[in-house]
């Protein structure tokens, strides 16, 4: 693998997760109790033996930097090598932000030819997958693939919500359909690509601007050699809110699909350094991941709690995920939520309570009640659901307490605080 | 606040602690769910701005070695200052193993000769407890002390555990016993912490250096004849909690004030972090079923039976019907389903078979091998041992290290002993 260079494209600025999203990018959002989804490719790559990794990043940068640092963790602090952000830049002759995947790639071609890779590895950084890149990289030397596209089965009532890939026995890709409406293939694009870097380097002279439409497509039909390799995984992209909950709840099925407890392939992040978990005489817990810093007196079921979350006795959380630091006052009460950092919920709040009467335009949210970071939920206040309330949340933005099904409290300004 | 210096001693064998130190040193003992000894006093230094740290250790050094590492945790992986680890090394000048706390200090001199600190902070690596040295620092300058003991008080009938010491007033040193048999006055007990002057540090080091008849230890010979001789030796009294974990029921005891819901010292401030090498471990997993009331449970465990008044170490496992009470579980040990563990301290990656039971019974018989530390109803299992599906073990028992259900031909009776293979160490 020493002649793999990865890229993960961290581009998303995850519109569709709306507050979660507001000031960091989809690839540095909070996952599984102590994760950043970025962990996952990252830990991916480490464990393969890629060790040459570039981050793009576009959206929210900073979020990633602080989380990168060295890259240490996953062993890529390397003197040759290692983990980069590589953000969009200015020059003389362009200004660019990146227009689209390719074009990220095409304006850090500078920084790949740096490191004379042989093949270079697309990655999305939005991806929940433990996967082995090795295989994939075996199938494509032999069938001597100027690209690869890892694919996966998807059900036929789901393929409208990916790239769908018409492939051959022989693995040959024969048409690639974006989102079809209706399609005959179950396998879809996992956004994740193999190329010979020479061969990346003519698509590129095109000024191509998105890998599927702009570099595979013409490659397919010019005829060139173009293979999808199906891993069989599990894998989910987190760019919705539905995909996000889902995913996180899926860590505490019976029966995880993703095991984050396998100690050869451990998810690798920046720990933060966290007394244990303390329960108090009259928790309840089950069904749950508890993350370090944890103080529980009240009853958690079926829910996600990142380090510091603190639970009141008599407060109840269910079916939610409840980001670092956020606090529950006693008898609070917090259901299909997603509740980010530092929120603080009042004694005998309710956060999540079932909605009366039919909500518009609000499947993105996907049943479920958003809370800001930084918000303050009153004593006794209660939030419908599905609603959202934006960063910095405050007593005034609940008027009487109360927040209904169906509505959005936009973001505080940060500036809005200070004294 | 950049030009401080301190010696940890490290080499602790804590023959009090039985199994838990037999193939570590003290300092090494795990703590508190994820922690070690050492990180108490190793997270004092930097949260003091300490960052130049010598650390001595002598007796099995390896765990020790592997869990400081290059430092890191302790932001102590530097260019200048950060950590040292200072081993005896035979060959060098008229070195040997280290005789004393003195003469371990006297054979690193060369640390001492080669620093330009008005002072040098002596510390150990065995105790709990939360302190900024700065405030020990500010009390010896103010007082000119060319010697200043930290002091705390302790009860009077564990005083002929510690160095006691005598004081006026104003805190200047009268008379110091070290583990006194009979009648003393008082009851602050040396904690300790030292903080020395330089440059009299290494005449004093050289001084008795010389002495035939001393041990070179600092609590029985150097303090004694400082104080006794009229050196401006000052008792600086600490007024929070401090807790020598050297017996196993005082460590059993410091361990489980941690599970209370208002702990001794606040281990979630975040302006007095307590830093420790923190494997990589998941977030903890409770089950469906799973019951876990007052205890700690560190990333890594999973829980599916039940779990009271106890301190699960990283990566434990509890399966289904298993129960835990009031007891310690170090790091990857499972508790098979089914199986129970009742006051017991079990060491690193041991398991316990189905439905065996491990602290069983009212007979409080002491255990035969170490009746002195081993009597008050705790069961103490070494790492790696295996228990078989199906055993009772008594209370007082020790199950030693690496034992394998062979080892094992009938129950285990109150104070019982089960040797395994000698250590290949």
């Amino acid at each position: 693998m020493r002649d793999v260079l990865a890229l993960i494209l961290s581009g998303g600025g995850g519109e569709r997760l709306g507050v979660l999203c507001a000031e960091r990018a989809v690839s540095a959002l909070p996952f599984g109790g102590k994760y950043r989804v970025i962990d996952f490719v990252l830990s991916n790559c480490a464990h393969s033996g890629v060790g040459r990794v570039g981050v793009l990043a576009q959206h929210a940068p900073a979020s990633l930097n602080d989380h990168l640092g060295a890259g240490r963790v996953w062993d890529l602090d390397r003197r040759n090598g290692g983990v980069v952000i590589l953000q969009p830049y200015q020059t003389r002759s362009h200004a660019g932000w990146y227009r689209g995947t390719a074009d990220a790639i095409a304006q850090n071609w500078d920084w790949i030819e740096e490191h004379r890779p042989e093949r270079v590895l697309v990655l999305s950084g939005d991806h929940i997958v433990r996967m082995d890149y090795r295989p994939l990289v075996a199938a494509h030397l032999e069938r001597e693939a100027a690209v690869t596209v890892a694919v996966t089965q998807v059900p036929a009532h789901e393929a409208h919500r990916f790239g769908m890939v018409h492939a051959e026995d022989s693995g040959r890709i024969r048409s690639l359909e974006e989102k079809p409406e209706r399609t005959d293939s179950a396998l879809a694009n996992m956004g994740i690509y193999l190329f010979e870097t020479e061969r990346l380097a003519e698509m590129l002279r095109a000024r191509p601007v998105d890998i599927v439409l702009d570099v595979l497509r013409p490659q397919v039909a010019a005829g060139h050699r173009v293979y999808a390799h199906e891993y069989e995984g599990y894998w989910e992209d987190v760019g919705t809110v539905a995909s996000y909950y889902r995913a996180n709840l899926e860590l505490v099925r019976a029966q995880p699909r993703l095991a984050l407890h396998d100690a050869r392939w451990p998810i690798l992040t920046r720990d933060e350094e966290r007394p244990p978990v303390w329960t108090g005489d009259h928790a309840w817990i089950e069904d749950s991941l508890v993350a370090n810093g944890c103080r529980i007196e009240g009853r958690v079921a079926r829910s996600i709690l990142f380090p510091g979350v603190r639970v009141g006795p008599d407060a109840v959380i269910a079916d939610s995920v409840i980001m670092a630091d956020t606090h529950l006052a006693r008898g609070a009460r917090v259901e299909h939520a997603i509740l980010d950092k530092y929120v603080r919920v009042g004694e005998g709040a309710h956060i999540g309570a079932t909605g009366r009467g039919p909500v518009e335009n609000m499947d993105w949210l996907a049943g479920l009640a958003l809370v800001g970071k930084d918000t303050w939920i009153p004593d006794g206040g209660l939030v419908e659901r599905p609603s959202s309330i934006g960063i910095g949340g405050r007593y005034e933005d609940l008027p009487g307490g109360r927040l209904a099904a169906g509505h959005l409290v936009p973001n505080r300004r940060w500036f809005e605080e200070l004294p | 606040m950049t030009n401080r210096y301190a010696f940890i001693l490290a080499g602790g064998v804590g023959s009090r602690l039985c199994l838990l130190s037999e193939r570590r040193a003290k300092p090494a003992v795990p703590f508190g769910g994820k922690y070690r000894i050492i990180d108490f006093t190793l997270s004092n230094c930097v949260n003091s701005g300490i960052f130049d740290v010598g650390v001595l250790t002598q007796y099995r050094p390896t765990s020790l070695n592997q869990h400081i590492g290059t430092g890191r945790p302790w932001d102590l992986d530097r260019t200048r200052g950060g950590i040292q680890l200072l081993q005896p090394a035979p060959g060098l000048s008229a070195s040997d193993w280290y005789q004393g706390t003195a003469d371990a200090i006297y054979q690193n001199i060369v640390h001492l000769k080669r620093r330009r600190n008005d002072e040098v902070l002596i510390l150990s690596g065995d105790h709990v407890y939360q302190m900024d040295y700065n405030v020990l620092y500010a009390f010896h300058r103010r007082n000119r002390a060319s010697l200043t003991v930290a002091v705390t008080e302790v009860p009077e009938a564990e005083v002929s555990q510690f160095g006691i010491l005598e004081t006026e007033p104003q805190g200047r040193v009268t008379a110091f016993k070290e583990k006194p048999k009979g009648e003393v006055q008082g009851r602050l007990a040396s904690m300790g912490v030292y903080l020395f002057d330089r440059e009299a540090l290494i005449r004093w080091l050289v001084e008795d250096a010389a002495m035939p008849g001393s041990s070179h230890d600092f609590g029985k010979d150097l303090l004694p004849r400082l104080v006794a001789r009229g050196e401006p030796v000052y008792a600086y009294r600490f007024p929070g909690y401090w807790q020598d974990v050297g017996t196993l029921d005082s460590y059993y005891r410091a361990n489980l004030e941690f599970v209370q819901a208002e702990p001794p010292l606040d281990l979630h401030d975040p302006e007095w972090v307590l830093h420790t090498q923190t494997a990589d471990r998941p977030p903890v997993r409770v089950e469906s079923g799973a019951r876990v009331e007052r205890s700690l449970l560190a990333n890594g465990c999973s829980v599916l039976g039940r779990v009271v008044n106890s301190i699960l170490f990283p990566g434990v496992v509890v399966e289904r019907g298993a129960e835990v009470r009031d007891s310690i579980v170090m790091h990857d040990t499972v508790v098979a389903a089914g199986a129970v563990l009742d006051r017991a301290i079990v060491d690193k990656e041991v398991r316990i078979g189905r439905e065996a039971r491990v602290g069983q019974g009212d007979d409080m018989a002491p255990n035969r091998a170490c009746p002195e530390h081993l009597s008050s109803g705790l069961v103490v299992v070494g790492k790696r041992a295996r228990l078989p599906e199906g055993l009772t073990v008594g209370r007082n028992a020790r199950i030693g290290a690496s034992v394998s259900e062979e080892d094992f031909t009938a129950p285990v009776p109150a104070g019982g002993v089960v040797d395994g293979p000698e250590s290949m160490h």
